[in-house]
């Protein structure tokens, strides 16, 4: 192939609009794949003050109007914006003179346009399936659920491959729509390890004394406050821990069950040990996971659980669920504690085990480290890509699409 | 559109239908000429008639795809009759380059008695779409192409009235075509 591979990515999230994890999952790989030699066009929603167009560290960044209109209901406005995504991304890729080698989306959100654009184009088409709604409902309960359901379905159907973050989402994807096992790539996520480097010492030590004492030990959670996260696990665990060890618990994130989550704070008498922070900006956040002395991902079901990896990064011991990709990530007493999922005792057992025993954190913190830097890396992680992308091109070309008639 | 479709194949001209069936899917041609291609629905449970007609849109550029590279690219013109699928052709002629004309039987504002629910400005929004990126617009009567000037600004030059009383619709809806797919100079084929 004479010229560059030229990947087109559909997300309805890119930075700074950023609601999830796929917003920094496209960021970090667009730019590493633009690092190894792809040109990547991201096309995703506007955001105020963002341009229509810009490059990005090499990466060619389109914002569409997103659908600006009232619109009935949350899914009817995600088939609605994929029209005005597919449309601009048509007009984009046609303007590029069959440029264009794959067409890749990101979850159901951009599913309709994706799909749209294979056909027209003819290009082999790629799903990262980020999440599940069968997964995130805990089953399909009504005929909103199952559209999206559906819609997923199709998309996995139309995609040449489907690329997902651990084992246990394969096997978690293959089950939900029944797929063929040559059809799922595990490509797992990346962390960003510069944005835990050369943080100063004294920033640090201030934000610390923002969150908690010196003689307390800080318990990091990070997370939406949704029941499949488990954070009521932890508010469970709290006094279990407080036997043993003075420690303040931070839980930062947002969700339906803040309120909930608070009373049950109050009620067990914990609530001057319990920080409920809300959503924090960024620098906060990396800045608190590097003061944490132990942070705890006690999810119920988690495709990946990319806050571990941070974690890992970040320095910090991790206690984890012993579930999903986290099952995946950690090794337990190598590189992090494992517990079982939905267990305050078996949690607080973990929290305790690594702040009341440094040698065992420092070994732990070290072989995380290592694992992070070895294994998910972003440039491993897009060189990965590249070459799933540059294995389904060779077959692509072989057939009667690349003829074009 | 059966009379229409006919009609097109009894004056030589190719003329596929793409077009929706619950069960009856695939290509198939008609004894007077006409090949329709019928598109069902790849995903089955809906909340409302809005997200069925989305996500037939992607069936229909399929068809329409095979339909384009089946014949060479040699897709001169695409009439769209109604909003459900005007994205469908928005993303043909953004990416094929295969320019429309959009044939306008009703509309919302009419059709909803001037309702403006979200539902109902959705739906407008397509059609303003339509009208827009169409290279003309076909309507049967002058009430309808006055209704499209006031509803939606359109320049009133945009609006070919063709009654199918007319003797001679279908010449002139040939004219119509031929002007829309060669007298729009942006959409050249290349």
């Amino acid at each position: 192939m004479g010229k560059e591979l030229a990947v087109m990515m559909l997300s309805w999230e890119f930075p700074p609009r950023v609601i999830g994890g796929i917003s920094p999952h496209i960021y970090n790989l667009s730019r590493n794949l633009v690092k190894n030699g792809v040109k990547v066009h991201v096309v995703t929603c506007d955001f105020p003050g963002s341009p229509a167009h810009e490059t990005l560290e090499g990466v060619e960044v389109h914002r569409i109007d997103s659908y600006q209109n009232p619109a009935p209901d949350f899914a009817t406005w995600v088939y609605l914006m994929n029209v005005n995504m597919q449309k601009e991304a048509a007009a984009i890729a046609h303007g590029l003179n069959d440029e264009i080698d794959i067409f890749h989306a990101h979850d159901w959100l951009v599913a309709t346009a994706g799909i749209g654009l294979k056909h027209v184009f003819r290009k082999p088409f790629f799903a990262t399936m980020h999440s599940t709604e069968i997964g995130r409902r805990n089953g399909i309960h009504t005929d909103y659920e199952r559209m999206i359901h559906e819609t997923e379905a199709w998309l996995t159907y139309e995609a040449w491959k489907i690329i997902c973050c651990s084992d246990y989402m394969i096997s978690h994807v293959r089950w939900a729509f029944g797929l063929p096992p040559d059809k799922l790539i595990k490509v797992p996520n990346g962390v960003n390890l510069e944005a835990y480097s050369n943080k100063e010492k004294e920033y640090l030590s201030k934000l610390r004394n923002r969150f908690a004492l010196p003689e307390e030990k800080i318990v990091l959670f990070v997370g939406r406050l949704v029941h499949e996260k488990g954070a009521q696990v932890l508010v469970s665990a709290v006094p279990r821990v407080l036997d043993k060890v003075n420690a303040k618990f931070i839980i930062v994130g947002n969700g339906y069950m803040k309120d909930q989550l608070s009373d049950l704070a109050r009620g067990m008498g914990v609530s001057h040990k319990v920080i409920f922070t809300g959503f924090l900006d960024d620098a906060t956040l990396r800045g608190l996971q590097q003061c944490a002395d132990v942070s705890v991902v006690p999810s119920l079901f988690e495709p990946f659980g990319i806050v571990a990896l941070e974690a890992m990064a970040a320095g910090s011991p991790v206690v984890v669920s012993d579930t999903g990709g986290l099952s995946e990530i950690v090794d337990h007493d190598v590189d992090g504690v494992k517990i079982y999922p939905g267990s305050p005792e078996s949690l607080s057992w973990g929290i305790t085990r690594v702040l009341t025993d440094e040698e065992y954190a420092r070994h732990l913190k070290a072989n995380a480290h290592k694992k992070v830097e070895e294994k998910y890396n972003w440039n491993t992680i897009a060189q990965q890509t590249k070459a799933v992308y540059e294995a389904v091109l060779n077959e692509h070309s072989k057939s009667f699409w690349a003829q074009k008639s | 559109m059966k009379s229409l479709a006919a009609q097109l194949a009894r004056n030589n001209e190719k003329t596929w239908v793409v077009t929706y069936h619950d069960f009856l899917t695939g290509e198939q041609q008609e004894p007077d000429g006409v090949k329709i291609s019928r598109v069902s629905n790849p995903v089955h449970t809906h909340i409302g008639v809005l997200t069925w007609v989305l996500t037939l849109n992607q069936e229909v550029e399929r068809a329409a795809a095979n339909i384009y590279y089946g014949s060479n690219q040699k897709v001169d013109i695409i009439d769209v009759h109604d909003w459900h699928f005007i994205p469908a052709a928005v993303t043909l002629k953004k990416a094929l380059a295969v320019p429309f004309v959009y044939s306008v039987e009703s509309l919302e504002e009419h059709r909803s008695h001037g309702a403006n629910s979200p539902f109902n400005m959705s739906i407008k929004s397509l059609e303003w779409l339509g009208t827009y990126e169409a290279e003309k617009l076909l309507v049967k009567s002058e009430w309808m192409r006055d209704e499209i000037v006031r509803i939606y600004k359109v320049p009133q030059e945009k609006i070919k009235v063709i009654s199918t009383e007319s003797p001679n619709w279908i010449k002139e809806i040939l004219e119509v075509y031929t002007y829309s797919s060669t007298g729009g100079m942006l959409w050249a084929k290349n």
